[in-house]
């Protein structure tokens, strides 16, 4: 299954979802979710998903069913707009906030420290942005966000080479 | 100098780890006769006075954890409010963050380097620091030992060339463990670190593993 999360402002995630169409990338293998109407709270650090109530958040909001989906996905496509060269705060909220997907249980792994994941499937992650996105620096985000989940980076695209992020979806 | 203080943790002030390293700090400042002035972007209500003392002064700290390898999304959120300024203003960096290798704050620091450069100010440097993710557990006494080191450092910043020289980067510590520590920690990790968090879990009322699946993945 590929999840797209569309935060952008012009809801580009439409497009996209054409463009997949037309690539032969049937519409039962992915699921767009216009968060733009959505309520989704930054994550306020609380530490309640990792000690209290493990693997639940303790804000309620239009989160919960997003956090499930990327949690079961193969893929999950991040699609922003962009600040500072940086993914939008909206994108970074939604980031922030999968630490329920993570334990407080701690290893190393390939010589650094992690956490334990919760979960045995870990989702890919990849980014499709507009505007002046800073694709080094993004590209090394996404490497490291991965990194984290044990998963891998499905590279990094501008909004208008987005035809070949579609082809990482056939 | 007067240096204005931003916490830039989302997380309330009282539990912040930010917030007490920033405690110790200050004191490095106060002793060399710096004044300082605080803010916590936790507190939306307070951003607009925030924004104020941010473009009335020209030594600006942001301190914050790290979230996700980057800054958080409330700090990002504050950050796209504030209106340009020019390079009068220094912009310096306090990146802290839960796992304690240097390597892990990198990628946060490669965000930090850039971002004066969209505001139009100067970087005054990133002093990097992990392994703080405890202090909130801690009593005030034991906090305040732990935090200590940081005193140092606001001693350092007093002195007016930012975090660029050998000193802050030394207060980093290991880029990454080696291979001896590497095998204690997964031992610790294993063992009792795992029952030190059951406690703490524990102490806040969790009756259930702190590995518990919420739901079946293929």
């Amino acid at each position: 299954m590929i999840l797209m999360l569309d935060t952008t402002r012009e809801q580009i995630g439409k497009q996209l979802a054409e463009e997949m169409l037309h690539s032969g990338v049937s519409s039962a293998s992915y699921e767009l979710i216009d968060t733009t109407k959505l309520h989704i709270s930054h994550c306020v650090g609380c530490n309640v998903c990792w000690l209290k109530t493990p693997g639940i958040c303790a804000i309620k909001d239009d989160y919960a069913p997003i956090l499930e989906k990327m949690s079961k996905a193969n893929q999950v496509w991040l699609i922003s707009d962009t600040h500072f060269g940086f993914v939008s705060y909206q994108t970074k909220n939604i980031v922030d906030r999968v630490m329920p997907l993570v334990t407080m249980y701690l290893q190393i792994k390939n010589g650094q420290t992690r956490h334990v994941m919760r979960y045995d499937h870990q989702p890919d992650f990849g980014i499709i942005y507009t505007g002046d996105g800073k694709q080094d620096y993004l590209e090394w985000w996404c490497q490291r966000l991965t990194l984290n989940f044990g998963s891998r980076s499905l590279g990094v695209f501008p909004a208008e080479h987005s035809k070949e992020a579609v082809t990482c979806m056939l | 100098m007067h240096v204005v203080i931003i916490n830039g943790s989302p997380r309330v002030q009282k539990y912040s780890n930010t917030e007490k390293i920033i405690a110790s700090f200050a004191k490095g400042l106060s002793e060399k006769g710096v004044t300082f002035e605080t803010y916590a972007v936790s507190d939306r209500s307070s951003w607009e006075s925030i924004r104020k003392a941010y473009m009335e002064n020209e030594e600006i700290l942001i301190a914050l954890p790290l979230y996700v390898e980057c800054i958080p999304g409330l700090l990002l959120e504050f950050l796209e409010t504030l209106p340009q300024k020019d390079e009068h203003t220094r912009l310096s960096f306090l990146l802290q963050s839960g796992f304690s290798e240097g390597c892990q704050l990198r990628c946060g620091e490669g965000f930090l380097k850039e971002l004066p450069g969209y505001l139009g100010v100067r970087y005054g440097g990133c002093l990097v620091k992990g392994d703080n993710f405890g202090i909130r557990f801690l009593d005030q006494e034991k906090q305040e030992r732990i935090t200590k080191p940081y005193q140092a450092m606001g001693e350092l910043f007093a002195r007016g060339d930012g975090f660029f020289g050998e000193e802050a980067k030394k207060f980093t510590g290991p880029e990454y463990f080696s291979l001896p520590m590497r095998l204690l920690l997964q031992f610790l990790f294993k063992t009792l670190s795992r029952k030190l968090f059951q406690k703490v879990a524990a102490s806040w009322g969790c009756t259930v593993p702190l590995a518990e699946k919420i739901w079946e993945t293929d």
